[in-house]
């Protein structure tokens, strides 16, 4: 019997060819969208699994407030370096802790091999020797015991040491490492080479260095370094004793630096201050950053988008299937008479979505294979399909998708063909494709809700995108390098004598790289909360911003060295009118710091639209105390860019031969800091328009099957002098009713859902009316242009043929 | 085999009762070649449709061999389908996706009869319909007639003891209706089938041994057909 039924589906879908491509074709795009997530799910989740030993391995964490975006209390990876002492000699479940830098910004360090140029080298961190201990890496050459013995030392992962050495057997050879641009460089010796653990790793590093400074923690219980601690705890502990200890050990701690320090314990709790300490299995550290969304989080639009046109697919499906249905009623209806179970006819029909949804995953699949790549450099990831490290829970997977679209998409059209009720379907009244029209309806709007809404939201987001790309961002970012080291007199006036370079500045406010800090001044009494960012003396110059009242700094006034500061329209406001002239107070503990305002700024931006531009303060004065950052500003002459370039990089070359130069057009950190957005548009419109096409192919066939459904009405309409015009017009409106329903609903849904999207901007265009407008002309057009084929074609058939059988 | 005891039918229709049959009482015996005749709408295929079981009667009671259907519950009804009853239809209702030879086959598969049997039967009928160089075709490159004659087959081949026939010959044309009708008389004699049909000639109705006469939902006459063609 299962062969009989596979027979006649698969003579159903080469009698239906085209209505089998469409559903296979959607069927195919709505899985490839969804095993394209799956896989990228997959990938982070399989975060920190290369080894068993891992499970008796976890990241410390500790709460307090500094080093955080918003100055909130969190539980952190940047913990104080005495915690791994601490835990290691305190808690007895422990066996091991070891001290790590953190690598947040993944600054990259130059590292010089014995014989050839220095090299930039990403994730080289500190540790100390207990690293190895903790991490079960696995050691190509040299062993995990005594690698990190001696200070001085350093364990390379192989592809780095094939970038440094083009080989891997580098055992006892040395390297100098450079930190920065004017550091004098530490020689440390390999004394280990580990391979790369399979899978994606938390703690991404390239190698592990013991330098020495990871060794020790301060003295002095005033002052504190803080790094990342791991821990190694003795297989099977308990953890929630563990916790418990942990945090006992580390109360007694704080107290006892406290007392040290003579500051009382209970006023620190009274103000609101939580302290404390937990281990984070390692496994979970992926999921859980200390600040931020985790993936899932950031996934979510992407997996709502692509749940929206799986079931746009879905749909499709059932549609057609349901109306197609009145083909195979004389079947089901012979067939009961044959004395089938209606059990038995449902298993029929399920089997043959499931055949279709079978050549759909195979087509699927191709697909993925052809879009892994792309898909692979937008996310930034190397997910493979045949290869997948998880090849058996991979396959569970899909076949778990496979039977859940069988069902979604089979179960329903089965039910209501084998509901057929065999008596009047053999009587030749085959009027049953009215069956189940409410529904089709419904589903047909339903697609189209998301069709209009993805249109809409295309739109919505392109004009936004407009809008921040031609904003005028406050500054002009042409010809505007970044090199990133810290600024220094005498390198600067090198550069200045270069030909072509206009000017050579400082600022912690940049985009691309930005630092404030945030400062109470006091005006007139009252209080006010400003960021503060120190720059020399020519930097706003050279941003070419616009001052809006007074002047920018200049060395022309003594005065600017000494207490002159600028500040930006948002301060202005805070401040109040005509603040040109006025002084204000900076308050500290011992002394008290008047600053004289000389000019306002207009507003620059230098970070993305997301973020409002906060009330800052800029100053060139060392009162008060000054910041700085990796930021060297080069403003370049227009023209022959490139030249210049290679002259300042000779430069810093003969200055530095240690060090490669970094630099960066700040044009391309706007790009950057676009990009999130840029792709996300890029997305939504490459999902519109494939739903909009799987609905647009879903209409085609339903029309087609009402056209056919209709023949006989069709040919008494034309027998009793109906035109063509009028028949296509009339099978049009059922379905034109449809898509304007469809609008009227798609309209606020998308509004609240672009007006929360907007709302995330600080800079935004107001939800524009004209992607609303243009959505629904669209979808009416397209609706129209899609049925009248069908109906034209119906329209023109030659009545006789039809009226002949009755 | 089959009594039908004070059957009545009725659709109701906006609060009024719509009779198709009324007070319909009748006994088939086995081996009967039995004609329903009547006017459009008198209720004969309702009363064809109801001896198969396909409709239940609103009142009355039906016995099919000493059995009461109207208590029966589906899956009793869909085993006597299987074992003892035939459906031949005016519109032949061949599967159009399966061959002759599979649309024949298909009621054995649903009765779980072994695939070597199965062979066996299907060949042979179709050696007696003259029909094993059709075998792989499919119906719609068959004539009217043919279709038919594959319709037949497919309600031989369970080896009925009831054939249901509802104007077996409506599309056929009068030198192919002959012959179908001399194979509905062959079969009632020589195997001893029970075969009711519906129809509206006349002509067609000499193959029986008995006419009912159905108008407006009630038997009007029961004659014995007299010199049987």
């Amino acid at each position: 019997m299962f062969r009989l039924n596979f027979r006649i589906a698969v003579r159903n879908l080469l009698k239906n060819k085209a209505y089998a491509a469409i559903n296979i074709a959607g069927l195919s795009l709505g899985l490839t969208a969804f095993i394209l997530l799956l896989l990228y799910m997959n990938h982070e989740r399989s975060y920190d699994e290369w080894s068993p030993g891992l499970e008796n391995v976890y990241q410390v964490r500790e709460r307090h407030d500094f080093s955080s975006p918003d100055n909130q209390e969190r539980w952190q990876d940047f913990v104080d370096s005495r915690a791994a002492a601490l835990l290691g000699s305190k808690v007895p479940s422990i066996t091991y802790a070891t001290r790590v830098d953190n690598n947040w910004d993944n600054e990259a360090s130059s590292v010089r091999p014995e014989r050839g140029e220095p090299q930039l080298v990403k994730g080289l961190l500190d540790a100390d020797e207990n690293f190895f201990r903790v991490f079960p890496y696995v050691f190509v050459w040299g062993d995990p015991v005594s690698a990190l013995k001696k200070p001085g030392t350093v364990v390379l992962k192989q592809a780095t040491a094939l970038r440094l050495f083009g080989t891997d057997r580098v055992l006892g050879k040395t390297v100098r490492l450079f930190r920065w641009r004017t550091d004098p460089g530490q020689a440390l010796t390999v004394t280990g080479v580990i391979k790369e653990p399979k899978g994606p790793q938390s703690l991404a590093m390239s190698g592990i260095l013991r330098t020495g400074n990871r060794d020790k923690d301060p003295d002095r219980p005033a002052a504190s370094t803080y790094c990342a601690v791991y821990v190694r705890t003795r297989p099977a502990a308990d953890t929630s004793a563990l916790a418990k200890t942990v945090s006992r050990v580390y109360l007694e701690h704080r107290k006892w630096l406290f007392a040290a320090r003579k500051i009382s314990w209970k006023a620190y709790r009274a103000k609101g201050n939580y302290a404390g300490m937990k281990l984070l299995p390692l496994k979970q550290v992926h999921a859980n950053p200390p600040f931020g969304e985790n993936w899932l989080e950031k996934l979510k639009p992407l997996l709502v988008i692509s749940v929206f046109l799986f079931l746009i697919s879905v749909i499709n499906f059932v549609n057609l299937a349901t109306a197609q249905s009145v083909q195979r009623a004389k079947e089901v209806g012979v067939k009961k008479v044959l004395g089938v179970y209606r059990r038995q006819l449902v298993l029929q029909f399920l089997l043959e979505a499931g055949l279709q949804a079978f050549l759909a995953l195979f087509v699927c699949i191709a697909l993925v294979e052809l879009l892994l790549p792309a898909f692979n450099a937008h996310f930034g990831v190397s997910l493979t399909f045949w290869h997948h490290p998880d090849i058996a829970s991979l396959c569970l997977q899909l076949l778990l998708a496979f039977v859940l679209v069988s069902l979604l998409a089979g179960l329903y059209p089965a039910l209501v063909l084998a509901n057929y009720d065999p008596v009047r379907v053999l009587k030749g009244s085959y009027e049953h494709g009215l069956k189940g029209l409410r529904l089709r309806n419904a589903l047909v709007i339903f697609q189209f809700v998301i069709s209009v809404s993805f249109i809409i939201a295309m739109g919505v987001m392109q004009m936004q995108m407009n809008f921040m790309t031609h904003r005028n961002l406050g500054f002009e970012k042409a010809h505007l390098i970044n090199l990133r080291t810290n600024y220094s007199e005498d390198f600067a006036e090198r550069l200045r004598r270069i030909p072509g370079v206009e000017s050579v500045s400082t600022t912690t406010q940049v985009l691309g790289n930005t630092f404030n800090v945030p400062e109470e001044i006091t005006y007139k009494g009252r209080k006010i909360n400003l960021s503060t960012v120190t720059v020399s003396m020519d930097a706003l110059s050279a941003l070419k911003v616009r001052a809006v009242s007074g002047r920018l700094f200049s060395p022309n006034f003594k005065q600017d060295t000494i207490n002159s500061v600028v500040i930006n329209e948002q301060a202005a406001k805070l401040i109040g009118p005509n603040p040109v002239g006025q002084a204000y107070d900076v308050l500290s503990e011992k002394e008290k710091n008047t600053f004289r305002i000389i000019g306002v700024i207009a507003d620059y931006h230098y970070d993305g639209f997301d973020k409002p531009v906060l009330p800052t303060v800029y100053k060139v004065t060392a009162l008060g105390g000054t910041s700085s950052t990796n930021n060297l500003l080069l403003r370049i002459a227009a023209g022959n860019q490139q030249a210049v370039l290679a002259r300042v990089a000779a430069e810093w070359k003969r200055m530095y031969p240690d060090f490669p130069v970094r630099y960066f057009p700040v044009a391309d950190a706007f790009e950057q800091v676009m990009q999130a957005d840029i792709r996300l548009k890029n997305l939504t419109a490459v999902f519109s328009v494939l739903s909009v096409v799987l609905s647009l192919l879903g209409l085609f066939a339903l029309s087609t099957f009402t056209a056919r459904r209709r023949t006989r009405e069709i040919a008494v309409r034309k027998v009793l002098g109906a035109t063509d015009l009028q028949i296509v017009s009339m099978l049009n409106r059922s379905f034109v009713v449809l898509i304007i329903a469809a609008n009227l609903v798609a309209w606020p849904v998308a509004y609240l859902l672009m007006a929360r999207w907007l709302s995330g901007y600080a800079y935004r265009i107001d939800v524009p009316l004209f992607p609303f407008a243009a959505a629904t002309v669209l979808s009416v057009l397209v609706c129209l242009l899609t049925v009248s084929i069908q109906a034209g074609r119906a329209a023109q058939a030659d009545p006789v043929k039809a009226l002949k059988y009755e | 085999m089959i009594e039908l005891n004070n059957i009545e039918k009725y659709h109701p229709a906006k609060g009024i009762k719509h009779y198709v049959l009324r007070h319909v009482s009748a006994s088939i015996a086995s081996g009967e070649f039995v004609s329903v005749m009547g006017p459009s709408g008198a209720g004969k295929s309702t009363l064809l449709n109801i001896l198969g079981m396909l409709e239940e009667p609103t009142y009355g009671t039906y016995h099919f061999m000493g059995e009461d259907i109207t208590s029966m519950n589906e899956r009793k009804r869909i085993e006597l389908y299987r074992n003892h009853i035939g459906f031949v239809f005016q519109a032949y209702h061949l599967i159009d996706e399966m061959t002759v030879q599979e649309n024949i086959e298909a009621p054995l598969i649903y009765k779980k009869i072994v695939a070597s049997e199965r062979k066996s039967r299907v060949a042979d009928l179709l050696d007696r319909f003259n029909m094993v160089a059709k075998k792989d075709l499919f119906p719609s490159q068959l004539s009217g007639g043919q279709q038919q004659l594959v319709g037949i087959a497919r309600a031989l081949v369970a080896e009925p003891s009831l054939i249901l026939a509802d104007e077996p010959t409506g599309n056929l044309q009068s030198a192919q209706a002959a012959e179908i009708m001399s194979l509905f008389r062959k079969l009632n004699r020589e195997e001893g089938i029970t075969i009711v049909q519906v129809t509206h000639s006349e002509k067609n109705a000499q193959y029986g041994n008995r006419i009912l006469t159905i108008e407006d939902g009630v038997v009007r006459t029961d004659t014995p057909v007299a010199g049987q063609l």
